[in-house]
């Protein structure tokens, strides 16, 4: 049995909260100076754009080794797909004018994803659980203060977080009409083409379709579902990742071995974790579990596991026959698979230290979805109303549970990756843990203001871990004037800045030693913790 | 009948549940946001401790996060040195300027003051006198590299710091001595490092080159009862293991009067050594270390001459 369609009013939904996100994002973009990765993939994309450009103009030398390999060995630890849509929009900006800045251009497809994720999110959603569960699932999912910052980004996190829950999405439609099969094929390409995070979903399908003709098999159902993912999947999706990546179309086996290699045996990103400042593995296996409570709001959790425990009996490992037929089951198993195996492989002793919650962020999406599951099993959805709160206490309790999402993704913002929800304490409770402050320093941004003030006539800054590339991307988008420069050296600079992370405490002490004196100029704090100190040389 | 009552009071009670956690979410933020310090706060907490500082007070921050806030607002009554990590030796009143109700003592402060969320304590203290801190005079002492039968003079240099930028060890000093300029790593001079747990040790970086020594030399220094002599490795190298320890040897008139052996993942280390036989007089005293790799061997000494008295 195929699931239900969307009536026209859930699609114009679904079409809302897609350009209601990206406007919200494009709005306050600007308040987000570029992070590390991404001024690299800005970088890349320049690059990447050219030669796109080149491609059109003077094919024949375009497509030669020398050409690209030119263009493409930069940053070339990173499949192509959405550095080709940066590159794109780039162009776009450059030919056109579309966007107000460069870095704006640059983020724009990420914010697509973004937008196309909660869309996403709410038609899965809608045919499983009805449009009341689907819209707080993506509201949900739009409001966690850390995907809000993500889903900023000239970077891949969200965007794979989108085509991995599409790839799932496509599988399941797949098992009932085989028509679907191309697409898992196609969605599982771009996945693969734009981060590794792909690679582990053949692994939850096959455990997935297994328990599905297990189950059939029990219940004697006579009507298999379809296999034609496997194939599609095996043979589309290579070829995808390959067609998409000039760079893999030359000396291809080792270039895409390196490219394996480089992910497999991963430097290690101190992490501070509870006063901990790890460099290498193993990382606590509580990490992704403990983090996900203290940076999801806590309702959304909460909910997420009253849905598991509404359908404990379905989910419960002898996987007895519901009442409601296979098809609500199928989907919560996959749901649940998809929800833990980013988790969980995070959580394993052997996985380089990646950092932060955007490695397995993977899993927000169907946190989101079993939230919504939570919600209708307390609020009743219009095809199950013997628990259903009354009209008005139901929009009020929907509304309820949504609220601390609201706020604290507003509240984090521009300080994403510092903001800690109230079970940990909020971020200063985080910094009493011992908890990470932040990376990728990209909270200078908030300090654009200060520094222009501080060097009326110009000057030299040591950046701390800002990249040239993100300073540049300021100076670009008007944030800071050109005459502000980086530093090559410390000592030479006139301000240095220090981002605190607990193993950049060298890095403090470099400044005082290198300014005579203990005493920043300036701190630049968020719910009174410090983020950046700024020191002045004599 | 029984089971769908019961299954309706548990979807209540999750409701309740619900809401409690949603109204808990929605004002904790509060709570937390009002409870932050205010600028006022600040400014009265650090005028109080400036109008009552004296030479010889020493001022701490807690939690160890609220630091570059107490730096910021009070840093020129601080040097490197009493900004580092020690025991506090010379110090005469230690305050403590503190956040969240936290506080690095149970024991019941001489003063104690509230401002908007800050709170400072003052304790008097009973440390070690201090009779001559090795860090602070290294400028004035002799250094030489051994090289086989050759010993080489290091030159003092007035220069520019050198370094800076993660995983880049210590800043070299604008001051410092300069043994061998192949070798940038060979120098000697007072800079302040991230020991294994990352705290700030003000020391003298005095990088092993090999199984001949390094040796720096201070003439007519004053003596106490004890010579406490601390040291380790920049966090980069000490974190890792597998490479030869270091050795500190220390020598009183020429007389081998100690040693600090230092091994990785050993952090910062201490050994005291009895000096009262020459306590109240001037001697020669020199610092050797040794190693028999000197592959990344960033090693920083702090040693201070004191006259034991009891600890607060």
């Amino acid at each position: 049995m195929s699931p239900r369609r969307l009536t026209r009013s859930e699609w114009w939904v679904g079409a809302s909260l897609f350009i209601g996100y990206v406007m919200i994002l494009v709005w306050t973009s600007s308040d987000l100076a570029m992070s590390r990765d991404e001024s690299f993939y800005a970088q890349a994309a320049e690059y990447y754009g050219r030669w796109l450009a080149k491609l059109f103009s003077d094919p024949s030398f375009a497509l030669t080794q020398a050409s690209i390999d030119d263009a493409w060995r930069y940053n070339w630890e990173h499949p192509a797909w959405m550095k080709l849509m940066f590159a794109w929009s780039w162009l776009a900006h450059e030919t056109l004018g579309l966007f107000s800045s460069a870095s704006l251009a640059i983020r724009f497809p990420g914010m697509v994803t973004a937008g196309l994720l909660l869309w996403l999110i709410f038609a899965w959603g809608t045919v499983v659980l009805g449009a009341r569960g689907a819209l707080f699932a993506s509201l949900a999912f739009a409001t966690m203060p850390r995907v809000f910052y993500h889903a900023h980004l000239a970077a891949f996190d969200v965007a794979i977080a989108f085509l991995v829950t599409l790839t799932a999405y496509t599988y399941w439609r797949s098992l009932t009409d085989r028509r679907w099969a191309p697409l898992v094929g196609l969605a599982f390409g771009l996945a693969l083409a734009t981060k590794h995070n792909s690679w582990m979903l053949p692994a939850i399908f096959a455990i997935h379709y297994a328990w599905v003709r297990a189950q059939d098999a029990r219940h004697a159902r006579s009507l298999r579902p379809s296999m034609w993912w496997l194939p599609a999947m095996l043979g589309l999706g290579p070829i995808v990742f390959f067609a998409t990546w000039p760079w893999v179309w030359f000396d291809s086996w080792n270039r895409i071995g390196a490219y394996v290699r480089f992910h497999l045996q991963h430097v290690h990103y101190t992490y501070e974790y509870f006063g901990v400042s790890y460099f290498e593995p193993p990382l606590p296996v509580s990490v992704p579990f403990v983090m996900t409570l203290f940076t999801v709001p806590i309702t959304v959790v909460a909910l997420a596991i009253i849905g598991l425990a509404s359908r404990r009996r379905e989910l419960a490992p002898n996987w007895r026959p519901g009442p409601d037929g296979s098809q609500d089951t199928r989907v919560e198993v996959l749901w649940l698979g998809c929800l833990l195996a980013p988790l969980v492989a995070i959580a394993l002793p052997s996985t380089p230290i990646f950092g932060g919650t955007k490695h397995w962020i993977t899993a927000y999406p169907f946190l989101a979805l079993w939230s919504g599951r939570g919600l209708i099993s307390l609020i009743g959805n219009t095809g199950n109303l013997a628990n259903a709160l009354p009209g008005l206490r139901r929009v009020v309790f929907f509304c309820l549970c949504l609220a601390p999402g609201v706020t604290q993704a507003a509240h984090s913002h521009p300080f994403g990756l510092s903001h800690y929800g109230p079970v940990a304490g909020g971020t200063p409770g985080a910094a009493d843990l011992g908890m990470n402050r932040q990376f990728w320093g990209f909270t200078t941004g908030s300090l654009a203001s200060w520094l222009t003030e501080r060097l009326p006539q110009g000057g030299s800054v040591w950046t701390g871990d800002t990249t040239w590339g993100a300073w540049k991307m300021m100076q670009a988008d008007g944030l800071l004037p050109d005459n502000i420069v980086p530093a090559r050296s410390m000592a030479q600079a006139d301000l240095i800045l220090v981002h605190h992370e607990a193993h950049f405490r060298e890095v403090d002490y470099q400044a005082w030693v290198s300014s005579g004196s203990p005493q920043p100029v300036h701190v630049l704090t968020y719910d009174g913790v410090p983020i950046i100190s700024v020191y002045e040389n004599p | 009948m029984a089971e769908a009552i019961s299954k309706s009071a548990v979807v209540r009670w999750a409701r309740l549940a619900i809401v409690a956690i949603a109204l808990f979410e929605l004002i904790s933020p509060w709570v937390i946001t009002t409870s932050v310090p205010t600028e006022a706060g600040w400014r009265e907490a650090t005028a109080f401790v400036r109008s009552n500082f004296e030479p010889g007070d020493r001022i701490a921050a807690t939690p160890q996060w609220i630091s570059p806030l107490v730096r910021a607002e009070l840093g020129d009554l601080l040097t490197l040195r009493t900004a580092s990590e020690d025991d506090l030796p010379g110090a005469s009143r230690l305050w403590e300027v503190s956040t969240r109700g936290s506080s690095s003592s149970a024991a019941k402060p001489a003063v104690e003051a509230q401002f908007g969320g800050i709170q400072v304590r003052r304790w008097p203290l009973s440390t070690d006198e201090l009779v001559f801190d090795f860090v602070e005079y290294v400028a004035d002492a002799e250094v030489t590299w051994v090289d086989g039968e050759h010993s080489h003079p290091c030159a003092w240099r007035d220069a520019p710091p050198a370094g800076g930028g993660l995983g880049r060890g210590p800043m070299a000093p604008p001051g410092r001595f300069v043994c061998d300029r192949r070798k940038p790593w060979l120098w000697v001079g007072a800079t302040v490092m991230a020991d294994l747990d990352l705290l700030p040790r003000r020391c003298v970086w005095q990088h092993p080159a090999g199984t001949d020594p390094v040796r720096t030399r201070f003439e007519q220094v004053p003596l106490g009862d004890t010579l406490v002599v601390e040291g380790a490795l920049d966090y980069n190298n000490d974190r890792r293991e597998g490479r030869s320890p270091v050795l500190l040897r220390v020598f009183i008139d020429g007389h081998l009067a100690g040693e600090l052996r230092h091994r990785d993942r050993t952090g910062w280390t201490r050994v005291e050594v009895d000096t009262s036989r020459f306590s109240g007089s001037t001697r020669e005293v020199w610092f050797e270390t040794t190693t028999p790799d000197p592959a990344a061997r960033t090693f920083c000494w702090s040693a201070s001459a004191r006259n034991h008295r009891g600890q607060r």
